[in-house]
């Protein structure tokens, strides 16, 4: 058991478990009714995706540098999917497209 | 909003340009893996993104507290994964639980910047997602309307105001 295996380890967890939610997003995206609820899928499953990645590349690297390279890429990137997802949003909202609500029309 | 203000003094200037500089050095020195050999090229442009950043906005951005920053982190690392797992688990289930709304949730928070930063934030939390930010009222898709969604708002509402240092207005009673 050395220092390395568990490094390894703890790596290999976050990158199935980034795999995962990427997997349970694109789910939410062919499943959702509406471009409303699956963008909540896009938006919050892939930022939990990207951020368990990073944390297990990170990880892998052995580099403060590039562990923090990473977040930099991470924090880029919420706040493009926030922003891409905030006019996604908008502008189904602009050309009135009404959320889907439950019963099936 | 363009400038109606004085242009700032100087060494208030000073203090942004050397500010701003500073942010756009630390980001060209992460994303260079500190490499001596980018510094050739990384000089000139991070004194051009500063120039280009003072010419664009010169204003003060709004400054941050740092003791609220680092609660914010916090709070926004825990809830953005539990938005992650809760969407998930949603998608995953067979019976795939939605009620889905969209409430109006009057904005106490002032400023544009912590406006755009609130309404950015609430997408990544648990079952909400910013649809429109008008005068005052920011619109809101909610994934299910059976959670107590304006308390939720109000606390991530407080929680930026406290990382952009300033108060907030006690909340009324206007339910959406």
């Amino acid at each position: 058991m050395t220092w390395q295996s568990v490094i390894d380890g703890a790596s290999y967890v976050l990158f199935a478990a980034s795999g995962f939610f990427f997997l349970a997003g694109s789910v939410g995206l062919v499943r959702f009714p509406d471009v409303y609820t699956r963008l909540h899928a896009l938006t919050k499953a892939d930022n939990l995706g990207l951020g368990l990645a990073s944390a297990g590349l990170a990880l892998q690297s052995g580099s403060l540098i590039v562990a923090l390279k990473l977040l930099l890429i991470w924090i880029v990137v919420i706040v493009a999917g926030a922003t891409a997802c905030y006019l996604v949003a908008n502008s189904a909202r602009n050309s009135g497209i009404e959320p889907w609500t439950g019963e099936s029309r | 909003m363009p400038g109606s203000t004085t242009p700032p003094s100087v060494p208030r200037r000073l203090r942004r340009t050397a500010s701003r500089t500073a942010l756009l050095a630390l980001v060209w020195v992460v994303i260079t893996e500190a490499d001596p050999h980018a510094l050739a090229v990384g000089i000139p442009i991070v004194l051009a993104g500063s120039a280009l950043s003072l010419t664009l906005s010169p204003d003060s951005l709004t400054p941050i507290r740092p003791s609220g920053a680092l609660r914010f982190v916090r709070f926004f690392a825990l809830q953005s994964a539990l938005g992650g797992i809760d969407v998930s688990m949603r998608a995953l289930r067979p019976s795939m639980p939605l009620d889905p709304a969209i409430i109006r949730y009057p904005l106490r928070i002032t400023g544009t910047w912590p406006r755009v930063f609130l309404a950015n934030t609430i997408s990544m939390l648990p079952g909400t997602l910013s649809s429109r930010l008008d005068d005052d009222t920011l619109e809101v898709h909610v994934l299910d309307c059976s959670r107590p969604v304006v308390q939720e708002l109000a606390e991530v509402e407080c929680r930026v105001a406290d990382l952009f240092g300033s108060d907030l207005p006690p909340l009324t009673k206007g339910d959406a």
